[in-house]
């Protein structure tokens, strides 16, 4: 592995931000879902339920992260051409997920007309006013979060949900595509984190929007096993 | 007030045993060579290690003996005798009598009369609790010196009847740490005051987060189990053998946090400004596995606070990884070989992956 951020700071934006990675991986380790999962006490309901869940705000990031490159001024048009091929490659994701929870024993109707829990009605409300902000330099901070959460399920949840609910991959297609195209998309981050971060602030606004992102997705998580 | 640690000393029983030399000591079991053993070598690096009991499973040193010997050893090339020492802080994994505190049975080995006591609890980090307990005695203007010791004797417990014990089947966890871990022990002289070239000790911290993760390492729990049952809920201790509950286990893929939290604390520190990158001129980090090294230092450097290769030091490989004796025979064997100047900054780190605790260190060399 090379340096990849180069400007110094890049460099202590990129530090900043694996630290609110780590705290946000200690957040998720105190979610009693995924303390479950944890230990293998997670059935194929759990999971459906998970995807219920996450579909609601995979559907509503493709409208942030769109929106998001349309913020972007005259200025920083090559940073708009970035988030759009991002925006193209992932704002369909969500029938990925669909499918999978199909092939999980879940109903296509169920998925489709479940409402938002509070958190993801909380992260959705929150991106979508930074993205409609001019410039919004800050999402680099939620880009890091969203991506490093596609890593995670790639490389961690699914394998451990297949092995607790008795599944052979057939059904966490989803989560496990994100595995793939990682290495780009970080290299993509990492371009990004070198162009837009240039000064003190800007470099705390990033840090606010990954901390604001981490908690409240810890918050949509909580939510999943919260009937109302 | 500083604290200084001015002498230092390990004990390693008996010969070095090499890696073909392992399986014969500690005995095949259920008749049958490992299959997991080369593959875990091949990981850890590990090529030399000592054990404290023989190939007929005779216990040549006790644990509190091996740190006795440690600490006579450190005590050689110091300035103050026992009479002098005011405090013991003492740190092992398991003790040789699970009652009383193992610095109990330390200080009687070594006969130290009227002292302060400290006993540390843990896995690897366990040396850097007592030592941090001893540095803030000292700090607080309580004692005028302290001796630390660690030590570990894990070889009882990877003994083969252990695991025949256990049952027919021999899990990846269970034998994992079989060929990681072995005996030793090392110790520490804090003093108030310097003497000749020494080591100040500038901080130590740690941060633990056992709140966030699953347990990693452990012995007491039973084969495949839950956690809803200890070694101790059995109606006997050979019920609790027989389900696994005395074997020490490793949950391997869990392990990989490690090297997160590991860089995570230490960005913690350069964020506080307590770590200065570009000033630290030696780095002891106990990784338990050469493994861990590399992805150690990729990290850092992806976070650009990378520390050049040539000044990390590490006996891991000749030593073996002794758990919370490690560190300290690592700096005992560094003050003894290395070359360092007046003025160096050196960072101890130790990650604990028991259920998660990072401590560091940073040390100054300075000249009385």
């Amino acid at each position: 592995m090379t340096e990849q951020v180069l400007s110094p700071q890049g460099q202590q934006c990129l530090q900043a931000l694996m630290r609110v990675w780590f705290e946000f991986e200690r957040q998720l380790g105190r979610v009693p879902l995924l303390q479950r999962l944890e230990r293998g006490q997670f059935s194929k309901a759990d999971y459906c339920q998970l995807l219920q869940h996450l579909r609601q705000q995979v559907i509503e990031g493709s409208r942030w992260i769109s929106r998001c490159a349309s913020s972007f001024e005259r200025d920083y048009s090559d940073v708009r051409s970035t988030i759009i091929g991002h925006a193209r490659e992932e704002h369909r994701d969500y029938e990925m997920l669909e499918r999978d929870y199909v092939a999980a024993g879940g109903s296509l109707s169920d998925i489709q007309n479940a409402p938002r829990n509070i958190g993801t009605e909380a992260l959705h409300g929150f991106l979508m006013y930074r993205a409609s902000q001019p410039n919004p330099v800050d999402l680099i901070g939620a880009m890091w979060i969203i991506e490093g959460l596609g890593q995670k399920m790639a490389n961690d949840w699914a394998a451990k949900i297949d092995k607790a609910s008795g599944g052979d991959g057939s059904y966490t297609r989803f989560m496990r595509y994100h595995g793939a195209n990682d290495d780009d998309h970080m290299q993509k981050l990492y371009q990004l984190i070198d162009r837009l971060c240039h000064s003190p602030a800007q470099l705390s606004s990033i840090v606010r929007t990954a901390r604001v992102t981490a908690r409240l997705y810890c918050l949509q998580l909580e939510e999943v096993e919260h009937d109302y | 007030m500083s604290v200084y640690i001015t002498a230092s000393g390990h004990f390693l029983p008996g010969p070095a045993i090499s890696n073909d030399e392992m399986e014969p000591l500690l005995g095949l079991v259920h008749g049958k060579p490992s299959r997991l053993k080369r593959r875990i070598l091949q990981s850890n690096g590990i090529h030399t290690r000592h054990y404290a009991i023989d190939a007929k499973h005779n216990t040549l040193f006790s644990n509190a003996g091996m740190a006795a010997r440690a600490a006579e050893h450190c005590l050689t090339g110091s300035f103050i005798g026992k009479r002098q020492i005011k405090m013991l802080s003492a740190a092992t994994s398991q003790g040789d009598v699970v009652l009383p505190g193992f610095g109990s049975m330390l200080q009687a080995e070594l006969g130290l009369s009227d002292i302060e006591l400290h006993s540390s609890h843990g896995i690897c980090s366990g040396s850097m609790m007592a030592l941090k307990a001893a540095f803030t005695n000292l700090k607080a203007g309580e004692q005028p010196n302290a001796l630390v010791v660690a030590s570990e004797l894990t070889s009882r417990l990877f003994k083969a009847s252990r695991y025949e014990a256990a049952g027919t089947e021999l899990d990846f966890n269970a034998e994992f740490l079989r060929w990681m871990l072995s005996d030793g022990a090392g110790a520490l002289l804090l003093e108030t005051r310097a003497r000749g070239q020494c080591f100040r000790i500038d901080w130590i911290r740690s941060f633990s987060h056992a709140d966030a993760y699953p347990v990693c390492m452990s012995v007491g729990y039973p084969t495949d189990s839950d956690h809803s049952k200890s070694w101790q809920d059995y109606a006997t201790y050979a019920q609790a053998e027989a389900a696994g509950a005395l074997l020490i286990r490793q949950d391997v893929r869990l392990l990989e946090n490690i090297v997160k939290l590991g860089v995570d604390g230490y960005l913690r520190l350069i964020a506080e400004g307590r770590v200065q990158p570009d000033k630290i001129d030696h780095v002891l980090c106990h990784y338990s596995s050469h493994y861990f090294r590399g992805k150690i230092f990729d990290m850092l450097q992806r976070a650009g606070v990378g520390i050049a290769e040539q000044k990390w030091y590490s006996n891991l490989y000749s030593r073996g990884n002794t758990g919370c004796a490690s560190i300290f025979i690592m700096l005992d064997e560094f003050r003894r070989t290395q070359s360092y100047k007046t003025g160096d900054t050196i960072i101890c780190m130790v990650p604990e992956s028991g259920r998660f605790n990072n401590a560091y260190m940073q040390l100054t060399v300075v000249e009385a």
